[in-house]
């Protein structure tokens, strides 16, 4: 698995300036077409870049919100009367050869007119071409509105396929599940750092709850040791080197905060009824919570420092999960409707929100970090499995399938 | 050493039913009982009122010096005698209501049966307190929940006169249910504080 990590070159084919685009780029938001002929090969053959590069590249243009494939006819030279003829606005020319052991990807993005509007090199073996998929989709979007896309974003998870539950990743379709944890016990609850690179868990390896920290590759794990019991739903603050968590002492469950190396440990609520499940806000400035204080599991905001306490959610029996969209506008939490949980929207500022999903149970919502899509839990197919979808509800697709699966955590970074 | 601790509970039972007269081989010890009774709530008080006292006497004194009959044989694999308590009732666990930490009637007389047993035969042993949700809460709260029951069990039995620093406490949330089942007969048994005892 290792070697799906090593850096590939991405070289730029043409001089920077060439990469702006005479598109203009609040034109964005609507959706551009696209033709992507099948690739130039040399070295290699179409089906052995198929299904590693060439359909996750076009998945994920696809989905992007910002492009619509335009199909083309077989067996025909593309032209500019062709181009025009299927209503494309835009050409996606690739090629790939063969360099030793590497894959060279070249991609030309122009107009119709043959205007180059983007052009970059990619190398790296042929274990690192979907990832290269990824980055070359999400490159793209980029030129187009100014953000990359969140393709090359991994989702965190638990997943209990090998006989225990342990911390896997995937990528943001689904593609190369592995599990960086190996405790052979109860690990859960896995949360990003904000950088991408590692993420920190619960799990039950010495018999009691600890709190671990692992890199993503798998390797560099810590035990945290924060001197409470519990130590449940750590999440990394998106400004400093500081976890929230649920620590307890004597059963009583408040929410803390510790550095990553276990110091500093400071205590930001203090009541005896259950506290849980705390987030930070995008800015780092507020945290979101559940607590029991008013007799069922509601969600309430408070400033990092503990202060400023206030109570969001009013719908539902039962709420908890809260997690922020990257604007910091949105909150998306587990709310009980008729006895069900359904995943909830909530404007910060309107104190609207919206119901999303619908069969089974579904809970523990997590952003892409481009806002434009949440993953969750569900139980809908009776077995717990990770579902994505758009956040107006729509495409919602099972990313899991061996096992049981839970605990989704979207990282943060786009990039 | 379980002859010693039988003896001293039959030595507490003498104490409670205020026969400090009777003959004790080993009378240093009476002095510090009261104190230890003392820190007994009313319920443990579980000798049968009818028990006559001369019987007291005379199957102490039986016990003491034959070690016969009531004398029995704990499993040494500790995941059987984990099996065995649990089967023989010395060793109870407390169930909690629906989203609820506290306990009832009955979980309070499951904790002091076991806590009798704790201070009785089984005064060496450590316990593990683990606390355990029904899957209808979400997992993240049901897990400061099952730290909740976990530890109100642990309280319960230091106040019954177990010694805390022999008993740990987990949390397992919704984790680890009993009954797999999705309905109220199975949440129900999924609602405990469950005692493991975890060697001595």
């Amino acid at each position: 698995m290792r070697h799906l990590f090593l850096l590939f070159a991405a070289l730029p084919l043409f001089a920077q300036t060439q990469i702006q685009t005479t598109i203009d780029p609040t034109r964005a938001a609507s959706v551009l077409r696209i033709a992507i002929p099948a690739p130039e090969v040399t070295g290699t053959t179409f089906d052995a870049i198929n299904e590693p590069l060439f359909k996750p590249l076009t998945r994920d243009i696809s989905m992007s919100g910002i492009f619509a494939i335009a199909p083309l006819p077989p067996n025909v030279p593309i032209t500019t009367e062709v181009l025009q003829r299927i209503n494309a606005q835009l050409l996606l020319k690739l090629s790939v050869h063969t360099e030793g052991e590497d894959f060279v990807v070249e991609a030309r993005l122009s107009d119709t007119t043959g205007q180059p509007q983007f052009g970059k090199r990619y190398r790296g073996p042929a274990a690192a071409l979907t990832r290269l998929a990824h980055l070359l989709a999400s490159d793209l979007v980029r030129t187009l509105n100014g953000k990359p896309g969140p393709f090359q974003s991994q989702i965190g998870f638990a997943s209990d396929r090998d006989g225990h539950w342990e911390i896997w990743l995937m990528d943001w379709d689904g593609g190369n599940q592995h599990a960086i944890t190996h405790h052979g016990a109860l690990s859960i609850l896995p949360s990003w750092s904000p950088d991408g690179e590692r993420m920190v868990y619960t799990s039950f390896a010495r018999g009691t709850s600890d709190m671990y920290i692992i890199n993503r590759r798998g390797g560099g794990r810590i035990r945290v040791a924060t001197g409470l019991n519990l130590n449940t739903s750590a999440t990394f603050s998106p400004v400093s080197n500081d976890i929230a968590f649920v620590g307890s002492i004597n059963g009583n469950p408040d929410i803390y905060v510790i550095k990553d190396d276990g110091s500093n440990r400071r205590r930001l609520t203090n009541s005896p009824t259950i506290e849980s499940t705390p987030e930070w806000s995008p800015s780092g400035r507020q945290i979101s919570f559940t607590s029991g204080r008013s007799g069922t599991p509601q969600i309430y905001v408070m400033d990092a420092e503990g202060t400023n306490v206030r109570r969001i959610s009013f719908d539902g029996d039962w709420n908890d999960d809260a997690t922020w969209s990257p604007d910091g506008e949105q909150i998306a939490y587990t709310s009980r409707v008729s006895g069900r949980f359904q995943i909830r929207v909530a404007n910060l500022s309107t104190g609207e929100s919206r119901i999303l999903a619908g069969e089974g149970s579904n809970e523990q919502p997590t952003w892409s970090p481009d806002g434009k899509w949440i993953a969750f839990q569900s139980n809908r197919s009776g077995k717990w499995q990770i579902y994505r979808m758009r956040i107006d509800g729509t495409d919602i697709e099972q990313l899991t399938f061996n096992g049981e699966n839970k605990d989704p955590d979207w990282s943060k970074k786009s990039e | 050493m379980r002859n010693t601790s039988r003896a001293f509970a039959w030595t507490l039972c003498v104490v409670v039913l205020g026969l400090f007269a009777m003959a004790c081989p080993k009378k240093p010890k009476v002095e510090t009982h009261p104190a230890v009774v003392d820190t007994t709530p009313p319920p443990t008080v579980t000798i049968p009122p009818n028990n006559p006292p001369v019987d007291t006497k005379v199957e102490n004194k039986d016990f003491v010096q034959e070690k016969p009959i009531v004398q029995e044989t704990l499993p040494a694999d500790i995941e059987e005698l984990n099996r065995y308590v649990q089967a023989h009732g010395y060793i109870q666990d407390a169930f909690f209501g629906y989203d609820e930490s506290q306990l009832s009637a009955d979980a309070q007389a499951a904790l002091t049966g076991s806590a009798n047993w704790l201070k009785g035969d089984g005064k060496g042993y450590n316990l593990l307190v683990e606390g355990h949700c029904d899957e209808r809460g979400t997992e993240q709260y049901n897990l400061a929940l099952g730290d909740k029951r976990a530890n109100i069990a642990k309280e319960y039995l230091a106040t019954l006169g177990v010694d805390a620093s022999r008993i740990r406490t987990v949390s397992y949330g919704e984790e680890r249910p009993f009954d797999p089942g999705h309905d109220e007969a199975a949440w129900a048994k999924n609602r405990r504080a469950h005692l493991v005892l975890v060697g001595k």
